[in-house]
């Protein structure tokens, strides 16, 4: 349980940033290290060299910018479940952060790490997927944008170079949307056996545009397509909301473990996405 | 006014006894003084890290120990053959995925974890038997030699274990011990009853889940004297193991019992003799704190059990028939946990027949050891699971069957021994009248009750008071108090002595100083120390009043005790202050011998401590998931004598039983491996987890405990299961069999 030795460098700008991570290739970001570190502690991972982005001003903060938020990569999950901004015009990703860990987790750790880190039971993927967010990612070779979906790969995978490093994550408005985030965490770790993150928008009483994602059910946090597409340009009622929870796992490979069987982490998400929409009416 | 026996004398007789304390040891704790072994750091120490065998079971074929040798800092890299005396290390086959195959030494404890790492161990793995009922087969493979096995913490010093009449009967495969209580003919009585309900009941192992992990320290001293200091609920339990091992006259092997941060049964002997073979080979102390992660792998886990209950009854309740096959899971050490099961399974309720039958068996799982109560809550979650289907089958109120069944003193229990005094009866009936039942419930709310009980350990004791030159009395153990013992004691010194128990100290002292006294486990130490602690008092006070009756001119018969000093029955104003007397014996010139005796107990009698326990639990029709809504907790302590301390003891039990019920799982895959080795996967209850809870003291005196005390640490760690799958079933309609009971398992339940 103690660390393995490594480097540690704490570079004071973006700049600085790219540069030291061309010069030490097999070094890892350090953002919040509320997963990196326990994983380093259980020897899960070893990195020689570790980059501390907390020095990097460029990465932290919260801005309008007209139909999107900017969320500054470093900002603490904390902040982001905090922010009037946030609540106003994204209020699924507050209500997501909110369900991370605990208060010192949500203390330390930041919304980039959480995506890049991309746990399959994490909670912010959900949230930001369901929010059609994308990050800006930055390396030596320059600054490219990409949206969450193409993010995330897999379990512990994303589409990032291994140099490369999330700078922000920009966030369409959904001023006025109806947002939920449920979760069922782990008793014991906390994380999601099943999280469902809605975000609905109604006008006239039908559904004009309806986002369900869900995490901790597959190798990878998912848009529920078919159950979106049973809600799309509805009135909603009770069978409606029924029939689009019931799908809401629709094509996906879902997970068993000792905790919950495959076939009980389906019903569990049906179960939640079903009260999930019900809360929202 | 101290009598013969303490338990005749009135509560309006008390001073202090009975009077609630706050714990002594309760402020130091709260600002984190220390006083832990990882708070504790000999100079000059060096640390050890071991290496654990990754495979449930393999032949060692060759071990490579260079490349960790070759670690600057590395002091010395050991295989378990060159230690045999350490009694931890594998020395050529590997019996459990976890099991210590060499050990690194080292001037840093990072650098010893580094390089334990760089061991090399060439393992040639072998067919490993993972599944308790298949290891019994005919056809399944040895564990082990089953004389190669000690056992390695004792479940037996816990508790009033079987013995007696149970019988070694022809063992099948890798079974360690058999126990069967017979009595009538149950197959027979079954035949003829109106009811039968019969189910097979599993419990995983659980891991203790003490907040501080295993650590000990020790120092060979080239004077002869080896000094270990450890966290551990028995000290003289670790100085009979180490000289043993080591070889030594006991007084060269001195322990010091650090603060224990958690025992639960757990923490008996474990790293000692290693550190202390080490200490000697090195001539340096060398210290050993386990991670999490290998404290969960290494420790002793309380057992898994396979337990298939059939009860039959006649119409009205009437129990005629109890017919149990009890497997224990014991991993790769003979171990006892299935004997206390046996006798509390078929010797809490009145039945003419009889025929259980209970197999010790060995696996390539980490060896077991106690976990609070060993082997009594796996029975009654069977028992008591069982019970409330026979009640829901006869449409009987579960309190009543119970009422209508129980024990009671001289009934006979199946080890051709009878009852002593116990309070069965009286909790029941304490809990039938308890408003808990009459709240109206929620929906998908349900209650369940379920009863169970502890035999209570015995081990001779000695204890020691001494006043000191200001009139205070030093009390001196040997016991560890893991449980708020030492202010009890200060409340019996005090209320021997007629002073306030602020003027009472209670020190701990190591093997080399102190009086004995056993483990801190089977809910003993009150029970055992306590009572040695009023012997010395009462001496104590007899000096006192000698030397008092000179100096007053008056008779002993005529004196009396309070407020620290002696008064001259019905005369005001004629009395002395133990410190007036206290002061002439530590002075130049003093004439006055110091006032210091010992006291000493050997009880002979256990005093069974039984406890009714009610949950209420709300269910998630869709989900599963299980809240505990509510809590009763009833409970025979003979007498409370510090009614805080005894319900702080229910609650940490109630804690424990829920967690037992709804979450804890130390679990294995099918091939052996341990998948549930740290806290991100063995969940713990958590202050959210535990509601609050209603506690009854009921007080039926024990013949020979302290003022009537009994033994309360184990009783409230067993119904729990129980009584929460009972209220499941009561929510439900489905009663799950297996634990914990998950929110699948809810929801999969017929």
């Amino acid at each position: 349980m103690t660390l393995a030795a490594f480097a540690y460098q704490r570079p004071r700008s973006l700049a600085e940033a790219v540069e030291a991570m061309a010069e030490a290739p097999d070094a890892r970001w350090l953002s919040g290290g509320m997963s990196l570190l326990p994983m380093m502690k259980l020897e899960l991972a070893a990195p020689p060299a570790l980059l501390d982005l907390s020095g990097v001003e460029d990465l932290r903060g919260i801005r309008d910018e007209g139909d999107f938020l900017h969320i500054g990569a470093m900002t603490r999950h904390v902040e982001l479940a905090r922010d009037p901004a946030v609540r106003r015009d994204a209020h699924l990703a507050s209500l997501a952060a909110e369900r991370i860990g605990d208060p010192q987790v949500r203390n330390r750790g930041t919304v980039g790490g959480s995506l890049a880190h991309a746990d399959p039971a994490a909670d912010l993927p959900a949230a930001l997927l369901a929010l059609d967010a994308e990050v800006e990612a930055v390396s030596a070779r320059g600054r490219r944008a990409l949206s969450v979906q193409d993010l995330l790969l897999g379990p512990m995978m994303t589409a990032l170079e291994p140099d490369e490093l999330i700078v922000a994550i920009r966030i369409p408005k959904h001023t006025g949307h109806r947002q939920a985030y449920t979760k069922v965490p782990h008793p014991a770790s906390g994380y999601a056996v099943v999280g469902v993150a809605v975000a609905i928008h109604e006008e006239g009483g039908r559904v004009r545009q309806a986002a369900i994602a869900v995490t901790g059910v597959a190798l990878k946090a998912f848009r529920a397509a078919r159950a979106e597409a049973v809600l799309a340009g509805q009135a909603v009622d009770q069978e409606v909301l029924a029939e689009a929870a019931g799908l809401v796992c629709d094509g996906q490979d879902v997970l068993g473990d000792v905790y919950a069987s495959a076939a009980y982490r389906r019903q569990l998400a049906q179960v939640v996405t079903r009260r999930t929409l019900e809360g929202l009416r | 006014m101290a009598s013969a026996n303490p338990s005749d004398r009135s509560e309006a007789a008390f001073t202090y006894i009975g009077k609630s304390r706050h714990r002594e040891d309760g402020p130091a704790k709260l600002v984190g003084a220390g006083g832990y072994v990882a708070d504790l750091d000999p100079a000059g120490s060096w640390y050890a890290h071991l290496v654990l065998s990754p495979h449930p079971h393999a032949r060692i074929r060759g071990v490579d120990t260079r490349a960790a040798a070759a670690v600057a800092g590395v002091k010395a890299v050991y295989l378990g053959d060159a230690l045999p005396e350490a009694d931890l290390l594998a020395e050529s086959e590997v019996f459990y995925a976890g099991e210590p195959v060499a050990v690194v030494v080292a001037d840093d404890p990072a650098v010893a974890e580094d390089a334990a790492e760089l061991v090399e161990v060439d393992y040639d793995v072998l067919p490993a038997v993972v599944d308790a009922e298949a290891a019994m087969r005919p056809d399944a493979p040895l564990v082990r030699q089953l004389e190669d096995t000690a056992g390695r913490a004792d479940a037996g010093a816990h508790g009033d274990a079987a013995g007696g009449s149970a019988k070694t009967e022809e063992r099948p495969n890798n079974v360690s011990a058999v126990v069967k209580y017979r009595r009538g003919d149950a197959e027979a009585a079954r035949a003829e009853a109106d009811v039968s309900v019969t189910r097979r009941y599993h419990l995983p192992p659980l891991y203790q889940g003490f907040l501080e992990t295993h650590g000990s320290s020790a120092h060979a001293e080239r004077t002869g004297e080896t000094t270990i200091w450890t966290t551990t609920q028995g000290q003289f339990m670790v100085r009979n193991a180490v000289k043993r091992l080591l070889k030594l006259p006991d007084y060269r092997v001195r322990v010091v019992g650090a603060t224990v941060g958690g025992g639960f049964g757990g923490k008996g002997v474990l790293l000692e003799p290693l550190v202390a073979t080490l200490s000697q080979r090195l001539g340096r102390p060398v210290a050993m704190l386990l991670d999490r992660q290998q404290d969960i792998l290494v420790n002793n886990p309380g057992p898994a059990a396979d337990i298939e209950v059939t009860l039959s009854a006649r119409s009205d309740g009437t129990l005629v028939a109890i017919e149990a096959r009890l497997v224990f899971d014991n991993g790769a050490e003979r171990g006892g946990s299935a004997g206390i099961a046996c006798l509390m399974l078929a010797g809490t309720y009145r039945c003419p027949n009889l025929d259980v039958l209970g197999y010790d068996v060995m696996t390539h799982k980490v060896p077991i050891g106690a976990y609070r109560a060993p082997g009594a809550p796996q029975g009654y979650f069977a028992l008591e699971s069982a019970m409330d289907e026979l009640a829901g089958t006869l449409h009987m109120d579960p309190l009543q069957l119970r009422l209508k069944n129980a024990v009671q003193e001289g009934d006979d229990r199946p080890d051709g021994r009878t009852w002593p005094r116990i309070g069965l009866l009286e909790c029941l009936r304490a809990a039938a009248a308890h408003p808990f039942f009459e709240e109206p419930l929620g929906p998908n709310e349900g209650i369940g009750v379920a009863a169970g009980g502890w035999g209570g350990g015995l081990e001779p004791a000695a204890a020691a008071c001494q006043v000191t030159s200001e009139g205070r009395l030093v009390v001196q153990v040997g016991s560890i108090d893991i449980t708020g013992t030492n202010t009890t004691f200060a409340l019996i010194a005090a209320e021997e002595l007629g002073l306030s128990p602020d003027e009472v100290h209670v020190q701990f002292a190591d093997t080399a100083h102190a009086p004995y006294a056993g483990m801190a486990g089977g809910s003993k130490t009150t029970y055992t120390v306590g009572l040695a602690v009023a012997e010395a008092a009462k001496a104590v006070r007899k000096q006192v009043l000698e030397i008092a009756a000179e100096r007053l001119e008056a008779a002993v018969e005529d004196l009396d005790m309070a407020d620290g000093a002696v008064h001259v029955k019905g005369v005001p104003g004629r009395s002395v202050t133990l410190a007036e007397i206290a002061r002439d014996t530590a002075r130049f010139g003093g004439r006055t011998a110091p006032l210091i005796a010992e006291g000493r107990s050997a009880v002979t009698k256990s005093a069974p401590g039984f406890a009714v326990h009610a949950a209420r639990v709300a269910v998630d029709p869709d989900t599963g998931e299980v809240r505990v809504t509510g809590y009763l907790a009833v409970q025979d302590v003979g007498r409370a004598l510090n009614p805080k301390e005894v319900e702080g003891q229910i609650l940490g039990g109630v804690a424990q039983g829920i967690g037992r019920a709804l979450y804890e799982d130390l679990a294995y895959d099918s091939t052996g491996q341990p998948v549930s080795t740290s806290f991100l996967d063995y969940q713990m209850p958590t202050f959210h987890d535990v509601p609050r809870v209603d506690i009854v003291l009921v007080e039926v005196p024990a013949e020979q405990g302290p003022y009537g005390a009994k033994g309360v640490g184990e009783p409230p760690a067993i119904p729990g299961a129980a009584a929460v799958a009972n209220a499941v079933a009561a929510a439900t309609g489905r009663r799950v069999a297996t634990l914990p009971i998950t929110p699948e398992r809810v929801l999969a339940a017929q």
